[in-house]
């Protein structure tokens, strides 16, 4: 009985994913601490902004198209509309901070659920919608969300045009975290210690890396949880009906039930990015929950891979660095200046989210995973 | 009494210029069973290198052909290059590839053309066709109608007599027996894509030559919003009813939402999102389209 135990939880797949876990938030931690204080990174004459800033955005991208991941590439409804609940959590979190002075983890508790619901009651159409239709739908809900915050009405609430500033919350690293001491120790590494700046760090700076852990820690938890719902009865369900939504039926998955659901998840999923999003840049302003904001994050989803989990990660970063870098680039040999100067980094979007679905439908999530098993002469497996 | 009619007249106006861009929705809704994203953008680009003949000397309308004629040969292969290969019952993908070319197109007008909005000439004489108290009926309002309303027919005529025109039906009506009884499947889609790019662009030059309105590389999101609703409101796959769908959304842009005093006037963008919802909700045929029948 023992001996089964153990061998069923020290199995080498097992070692392997616990050994990769840790070496992938050591990673985290290293990056984290050298790019505190370093802004930039430069490639020839351009500087790239690298900060955690970016980062921090990157993960609120991340979530918001981890929800997609749910209701497009598990459950296969096209919903395009993730900016309009990125933006109901972000305007929800900016009030409660904003105007009732809570404290920004706690305002995560009204955001789910709030976003949970409305998403479940906008999702109710899906279930006579479908296709196309949804996704004409989804995308004029996206498009008329800047319009609804700018009411008047709404003003009270939202601030109207000019955002709702939400830069009276600070966030305070609680004072046992030990990152005056790491950040010590990692100076005193031989050679490579320059890489982490000098001294201890300033409050800044220590409240920029107690946000990007808080974030990596509800992104980890987010992702932990979406992984279970997937491998549970309602993920199979949800998989069944991406998969052929006749024989799900037939099988006696109930349909109406399952994609409410899904269409719930990822709204409550996309309410927690629009949070966090808000609570690293504080202001939430409505061009930044645009239409355009949709398309990009179904960018993300499509380069990232459908359907993939740790596609949700790189369609983040995709999105939170190309665009910027794009417009960070002055100059580059061989390009016209006008073509660096216009939204070079929306035409670089189109042009990877149109190459990928041409000739790498899985995105780059899939073609690594290819790539690996083609190494290891191992049979692709078709279950994602 | 005089606002009123002044409304509706406004309503015919925007609802004119939508219905022509809902067409060319229609369109390609009727081949492919696919929702054209780039539609709009393929229609700005048009109407962007409209603006550019005519500023290298060519006259107004001769541009405005020349213009046509060549957003259609993109589009004919913009669907060569890019949708061709994909199976049209496997949406995804198809959304998926139309969001690209919308993010695409729209980055290079805007590179090339900037985002600083630019008067487009006239396209139609300009004054008062008729005045009555402080009601005015523009030369513009009746020309754009007219427009929307020949190209219905002609279009109408080029489907039902022409021999292009009757492969098209065959195609968008059962695909798989047209291609058992020899049609050229890809061609015909080819050419569905080309009529409706011209469509777009005679739409957005139409719209952007309103001589209260400026040519700028993101006036086409608003109008796309309204036009998917036109098309939808009529019926996806009707060409009339896209004139219909188009109408009633301009009635409800510049009337409806006027005399409810609660809804804001600039929350028309989301009477037409409203109007879309009841629709697809309550009768997805819309209008005149023809009732989907599912077996399960």
């Amino acid at each position: 009985m023992l001996q089964k135990l153990y061998s069923s939880r020290f199995t080498p797949e097992r070692n392997y994913q616990i050994a990769k876990w840790t070496f992938f938030v050591i990673a985290l931690l290293l990056i984290a601490f050298a790019y505190v204080d370093v802004g930039t990174i430069s490639i020839g004459s351009n500087n790239y902004n690298l900060s955690l800033i970016r980062l921090n955005k990157a993960i609120a991208y991340t979530i918001a198209i981890l929800g997609l991941q749910v209701v497009i590439g598990y459950t296969g409804q096209i919903a395009l509309g993730q900016s309009f609940f990125f933006g109901t959590g972000a305007y929800i979190s900016a009030w409660l901070i904003a105007d009732h002075s809570w404290p920004f983890l706690l305002t995560l508790l009204i955001v789910i659920p709030s976003c949970f619901l409305i998403g479940m009651i906008l999702g109710l159409p899906a279930l006579r919608i479908r296709g196309l239709y949804l996704a004409l739908l989804t995308f004029g809900l996206a498009a008329v969300f800047p319009s609804i915050v700018k009411l008047d009405k709404l003003y009270g609430y939202t601030g109207g045009a000019g955002g709702k500033l939400t830069s009276n919350y600070k966030f305070i690293a609680p004072s046992w975290l030990p990152f005056d001491e790491v950040a010590q120790a990692l100076q005193k590494i031989p050679l490579l210690g320059d890489f982490f700046g000098d001294g201890p760090l300033s409050t800044r700076e220590e409240s920029r890396l107690w946000k990007f852990i808080l974030f990596s820690l509800l992104a980890g938890l987010c992702f932990w949880l979406v992984h279970n719902l997937i491998r549970s009865r309602p993920g199979r369900a949800m998989r069944a009906i991406r998969d052929n939504e006749t024989s799900a039926a037939v099988s006696g998955v109930n349909l109406a039930l399952t994609k409410t659901l899904s269409f719930g998840v990822a709204s409550a999923l996309g309410g927690v990015g629009g949070a966090i999003y808000v609570a690293e840049i504080g202001i939430a302003s409505p061009d930044d929950f645009s239409s355009l904001v949709a398309i990009y994050l179904i960018v993300g989803l499509v380069v990232g891979g459908v359907g993939t989990l740790p596609g949700a990660v790189i369609g983040g970063l995709i999105y939170a660095l190309v665009p910027d870098w794009a417009s960070s680039t002055q100059s580059v040999s061989f390009v016209p200046e006008r073509w660096l100067q216009g939204p070079t980094g929306s035409l670089i979007l189109g042009v990877l989210l149109i190459v990928l679905t041409l000739f790498l439908p899985g995105g780059i999530v899939m073609g690594w995973r290819k790539f690996k098993n083609k190494l290891l002469r191992k049979e692709l497996s078709t279950a994602r | 009494m005089d606002l009123f009619l002044q409304r509706v007249f406004d309503a015919i106006t925007n609802g004119s210029t939508y219905a022509l861009i809902a067409v060319a929705m229609v369109l390609i809704f009727k081949a492919t069973t696919l929702i054209n994203f780039a539609q709009g953008e393929q229609a700005i680009l048009g109407a962007f290198a409209v603006l550019q003949l005519w500023y290298w000397g060519i006259p107004m309308w001769g541009a405005v052909i020349i213009g046509m004629l060549f957003s259609a040969v993109l589009a004919a292969g913009l669907e060569r290059v890019f949708i061709r290969k994909f199976d049209p019952a496997d949406h995804l993908p198809l959304v998926i590839i139309t969001l690209g070319l919308f993010l695409v197109i729209n980055a290079i007008a805007a590179i090339v053309w900037r985002f600083d909005p630019q008067s487009f000439p006239q396209l139609f004489p300009s004054g008062n066709a008729f005045t009555y108290n402080n009601v005015r009926l523009t030369w513009y309002s009746i020309f754009a109608f007219g427009s929307c309303v020949l190209v219905l027919v002609v279009f109408q005529t080029l489907l039902t007599k022409t021999k292009i025109g009757l492969a098209f039906r065959a195609v968008s009506s059962n695909l798989e027996s047209s291609r058992l009884s020899g049609i050229k499947i890809g061609p015909t889609l080819q050419f569905g894509w080309a009529l409706a790019a011209a469509a777009g662009t005679l739409g957005a030059s139409i719209y952007a030559a309103n001589p209260v309105l400026q040519i700028e590389p993101s006036m086409m999101l608003r109008a796309l919003i309204f036009s998917v609703t036109a098309a939808a409101l009529g019926g996806l796959d009707s060409l009339w009813g896209a004139l219909i769908g188009g109408l009633t959304i301009g009635f409800v842009q510049s009337v409806v939402v006027q005399y409810i005093p609660f809804i804001p006037n600039e929350m028309s963008l989301s009477a037409a999102v409203v109007v879309l919802l009841i629709v697809l909700t309550l009768r997805p045929s819309g209008v005149l389209g023809t009732k989907a029948v599912e077996r399960v």
